[in-house]
């Protein structure tokens, strides 16, 4: 989480100083969820993590290095400067990479998980992540539908973090709550405190095994606020303060560092020096991304097919 | 019964109007279908408008020496019998081009005809009083070579020039592929000989040159003088290299007449070097002298005989060929009275030396006529850059010049 | 015996069913029902677990397909109606399309899209889009003319590691038959001369190719020949056939039955003028359905779509120019 949160600092940084190109979306607010996403995950679960899913990547073990690679466009990141940002993954180890249209990665994971069930493995399952925005697509209406006829062993975490980017949820769904929408598709429904990591971890740890189990599709919802722009170049002048002030609106961040002071009894001084320890990780990695320089264009394969007989020359 | 209208026909491509010189039938007269009843003048030729059918002509509504668009109505015939005339399609595709009046061209489709033209319009037919008289061809498609057909020429090394021979079967009169693959497919049975690289090459430099209006003005040379200038030296001048000199001479005086038109200026000659025609092998060699203006005659004719061998013997040095700005060409030698030289490419003149013959020449003084050697001098020259006064000028005045010979 | 452009759909779909474990079979009504046009009949049976119902979600449909092939199936997708594909269009486009080009994994997918008309279809039971899904980078577009094409380039379209498009033509189904199934094809990507000419090349496919042979038989009554190419696969296009052909006649035709605005033919134009325009005798035309969509009427949609007569109108005027 705290990898997460100063990675996300440093990179709204580089953009300000203008290093990045194209945008840059942070996740702060919402990494005790994130996390707790990548935390239950196997090595041979399925994981689409969306925006604001930095920790949870994290967790699912992507490096800060390879998310550093491609923000900054080096061509040594798992997407060689051919996609950036968020949009990043290594499909072959489960860590999808989303693309723009929200929704769309859901029916990804649900193929993923239909393919190991006939494949015969067992005890897998699949993690999408998504915000409230999302609920609104026709993907994700056909995705959890899908899910929910097969009975796949997904589930499906919405992080309700109040806005989509600047339409707030009371112009995004007319159900008194997320939650409602899973009786609709006869799938299960949790609830939980996006805030709280120790409720975030208890949540998903409960549906994961729930669908490790067979019990079907599982819909968490988790309600907490988003404590930046909708990316960099937004002000989120909009987001009400009444929300703000209130406790969807309080930093997980801080809240588990209290939580780890004070039930776990871990010092100040170690918080400190974790700290110290990321960011040096973090500096160490973007001069090594720094090194590796932009991809050259005039030595680039400019091939959309792996069956390269059937490439055409442009 | 109604009357039937008398239109100004079509008369060929891009004729718009017409001009009426001869009513040749009266009003109130029978004539026949097709007949000859109007006479019209174009600026092409003069042809006859014909009765759209038979009957009687009611009355005319055009003048003599008056002009009239194609389509407008000229007179009125009552037609002789229930046969109402036809309306047929004009024989001739309509023309795609616009009229003069007409804001929005008539589409090109040759089987339709606009839809609001009256199609009594087709009636009339063009009779050309001279016959024979070709009717032009369609502009669009006639000269239109495919893509194809220039690759393939220029793969065979051949130019439009070369094929003004074969008729073409294609749209608008067009040669087609197959039309050109028919006409080399037909020269295979033709005896070929391969021409030599000079021939090619005069073959290229005439045909440039031959795209610009030449034209050419003549005098006689009365060359008894000449030829007793000529007996008193040593070594003995050639009567071209006179012809050279004086050329040079007045070119020296007025050096706009060898300049040559690019786009709308003229470049002016930067010094006068003078060729000369030698003939050799299968074309023509022009070896130059430099700066004829300023080497007298006599000092010239050393240099002439060598170039004259070295040309014949084709090992003409690089300096003394290219970059003149006229040429001498001394066809008399041939027996030739006179003739329409063509300039080399890069040149505005051309002077011709025909052969000298015993003529009688108008002696005032004597009031007799006294017998003089004559030749004709003709000089063609670009008539863009000059016309026929200031040609004259200029050939006056090397007639002049080698008239006197002295000064040269 | 012979064999429909229909079974041989079905028969190479067995083939792969039986010879590939990772192949599988997802759409509407594929399993017991057999499939809306019996593409699929038996199937489930044969090979239980394997040809599976799907609910009426394309984009669901299509993504699951692309989070297969990651994990390594080879899934084959029946669109009942190609016109129904756009509902799933972004997952095509933006999931399936792009995979490989963003990550270096492929997606081995098979959209298979019943596409044309037939007589009383409808505007929404009849579209050809190839046109458009050829217009996105990292697809395969295929549009097999022959029942022999459908069978092997089926299976080469599972087979290949992109994903494609397979636009099979619904008029054929029943129509088009042949003596048996073939025992080797052209590779994808290559097309083929289907019928040998002289005075004007046809470039074409699919459906099409049919009424192109018609229409190349009865002008050769009047000794002109015409030349047919079938262009198989109309991504990758196979431009050195095509301008090879321009070379032998000087002059091109191209015919779909897809609509005017940009799309193959026009393609295949663009491409013959800039590669081969030496070897034009005259302007290259096309012929395509009008530019609305497609009528339900019989009678209006006989003359919505190029056919045989009119293609011989739109050579007259190639010829003629």
């Amino acid at each position: 989480m705290l990898m997460a949160r100063l990675l996300d600092e440093r990179l709204a940084q580089l953009y300000r100083a203008g290093r990045i190109f194209g945008g840059v979306f942070l996740g702060k607010g919402q990494e005790a969820l994130s996390v707790s996403m990548g935390m239950v995950l196997n090595r041979q679960d399925v994981y689409a993590p969306l925006i604001r899913d930095g920790a949870g990547r994290l967790a699912f073990g992507e490096s800060a290095l390879d998310a550093l690679r491609t923000c900054m466009g080096s061509p040594m990141g798992p997407m060689r400067g051919r996609d950036g940002n968020v949009h990043r993954g290594r499909p072959k180890e489960g860590y999808l990479p989303m693309i723009s249209h929200l929704g769309a990665s859901i029916s990804v994971v649900n193929g993923a998980l239909m393919a190991k069930r006939m494949k015969g493995e067992k005890k897998f399952v699949g993690i999408a992540s998504i915000g409230d925005g999302a609920t609104s697509t026709g993907a994700f209406h056909e995705a959890i539908n899908q899910a929910a006829i097969e009975k796949l062993p997904l589930v499906l975490v919405v992080a309700n973090n109040q806005y989509a980017y600047s339409t707030p949820t009371s112009s995004q769904f007319a159900c008194q709550s997320l939650s409602q929408k899973a009786i609709g598709y006869g799938v299960s429904d949790h609830e939980v405190d996006g805030t709280s990591l120790t409720d975030c971890l208890k949540t998903m740890q409960d549906a994961t095994d729930r669908a490790r189990q067979g019990e079907g599709p599982q819909l968490v919802i988790a309600n907490l606020l988003r404590l930046c722009g909708h990316g960099e170049h937004d002000d989120a002048h909009y987001i009400s303060p009444e929300l703000k002030a209130s406790s969807v609106g309080a930093d997980c961040l801080k809240l588990a560092e209290n939580t780890l002071q004070s039930d776990y009894h871990i010092s100040k001084e170690s918080l400190e020096i974790w700290k110290e320890e990321t960011v040096l990780e973090i500096n160490q990695s973007i001069e090594q991304v720094q090194r590796e320089g932009a991809p050259d264009p005039y030595h680039h394969s400019w091939k959309s097919l792996i069956s390269r007989e059937l490439c055409e020359h442009s | 019964m109604s009357l039937t209208p008398i239109l100004m026909p079509q008369l060929g491509e891009s004729i718009a109007e017409a001009t009426v010189i001869d009513i040749l039938v009266e009003a109130g007269a029978l004539v026949q279908a097709g007949e000859d009843i109007i006479e019209v003048e174009t600026q092409k030729a003069t042809m006859n408008v014909t009765a759209p059918c038979a009957g009687i002509i009611d009355h005319y509504l055009v003048q003599p020496g008056d002009s009239y668009a194609v389509g407008e109505t000229l007179g009125l015939i009552k037609p002789s019998s229930e046969e109402i005339p036809a309306h047929e399609p004009l024989s001739q595709p309509p023309s795609t081009q616009p009229k003069p009046e007409a804001p929005t061209p008539e589409p090109a489709s040759p089987s339709s005809l606009p839809s609001e033209a009256p199609l009594r319009r087709s009636e009339a037919r063009v009779k050309p009083t001279i016959k024979g008289l070709p009717v032009p061809a369609h502009i669009t498609g006639a000269q239109y070579m495919s893509p194809r057909m220039k690759a393939r020429m220029h793969e065979l090394g051949l130019r439009e020039a070369d094929l003004a021979g074969v008729a073409g079967s294609g749209a608008g009169g067009r040669v087609t592929i197959q039309d050109f693959e028919r006409f080399l497919s037909d020269l295979e049975e033709t005896r070929l000989t391969r021409a030599s690289s000079m021939r090619v090459a005069v073959a290229d430099a005439m045909q440039r040159s031959w795209s610009r209006p030449l034209a050419t003005v003549a005098q006689p040379v009365v060359l008894d003088t000449l030829l007793a200038h000529r007996s008193g030296l040593d070594p003995k001048p050639g009567p071209a290299l006179y012809a050279l000199r004086a050329l040079a001479m007045a070119l020296a005086e007025n050096s706009a007449t060898a300049g040559r038109l690019i786009g709308n200026q003229i470049a002016h000659p930067a010094s006068i070097d003078i060729g000369f025609a030698v003939e050799a092998d299968d074309g023509v060699l022009v070896p130059v002298i430099r700066g004829a203006d300023r080497k007298p005659l006599q000092t010239m004719v050393a240099e002439y005989n060598q170039l004259v061998e070295a040309a014949r013997h084709r090992k003409l040095p690089p300096q003394a060929t290219g970059n003149s700005i006229a040429t001498i060409t001394n066809f008399g030698t041939f027996g030739l009275t006179w003739a329409t030289p063509i300039p080399l490419p890069e040149q505005t003149l051309v002077l011709g030396l025909g052969a000298g013959r015993k003529a009688p020449y108008w002696d005032e003084g004597k009031e007799a006529f006294i017998p003089v050697l004559e030749a004709q001098l003709t000089l063609s020259f670009d008539h863009r850059v000059l016309d026929g006064g200031a040609a004259g000028r200029l050939l006056s005045r090397i007639n002049a010049l080698m008239s006197d010979p002295k000064h040269l | 015996m012979s064999v429909t452009y229909l079974e041989a759909i079905r028969e190479a779909q067995a083939y792969l069913l039986e010879h590939d474990s990772r192949v599988y079979i997802y759409g509407q009504d594929v399993g017991a029902f057999g499939g809306a046009f019996k593409a699929t009949k038996h199937l489930a049976n044969r090979f239980p677990g394997r040809v599976m119902d799907a609910p009426i979600s394309e984009d669901a449909m299509i993504g699951s397909a692309v989070g297969a092939a990651i994990e390594g199936m080879r899934p084959i997708i029946e669109i009942q109606f190609a016109d129904f594909s756009t509902v799933g269009l972004n997952q095509v486009v933006n999931q399936a399309a792009t995979l490989f080009w963003r990550t270096e994994t492929p997606c081995p997918i098979t959209l298979r899209l019943p596409s044309g008309g037939t007589s009383g279809g409808g505007p929404f039971h009849s579209q050809c889009l190839e046109s458009i899904y050829a217009h996105f980078p990292g697809l395969v577009v295929c549009t097999p003319a022959t029942v022999e094409d459908a069978y092997s380039m089926l299976i080469e379209s599972v087979t290949l590691d992109d994903p494609v498009i397979f636009c099979e033509h619904k008029y054929l189904y029943y129509h088009l038959k042949a003596e048996s199934l073939p025992k080797d094809a052209l590779p994808l990507g290559k097309a083929r001369i289907a019928r040998a000419g002289r005075d004007c090349t046809v470039v074409t496919y699919s459906a099409m190719l049919h009424e192109c042979l018609e229409a190349a038989e009865e002008m050769s009554a009047e000794g002109i020949e015409l030349e047919v190419v079938d262009l198989r696969t109309v991504k990758p296009l196979d431009t050195d056939t095509i301008i090879a052909s321009v070379a032998r006649t000087g002059r091109l035709l191209c015919a779909a039955e897809g609509w005017p605005w940009g799309g193959v033919n026009a393609e295949v134009i663009s491409r013959v003028v800039a590669e081969g325009f030496n070897l034009l005798d005259a302007p290259p035309q096309r012929i395509n359905a009008k530019d609305t969509p497609i009528p339900y009427h019989p009678k209006l949609w006989s003359v919505h779509r190029p056919a045989a007569a009119s293609i011989m109108a739109a050579v007259r005027n190639v010829l003629r120019s």
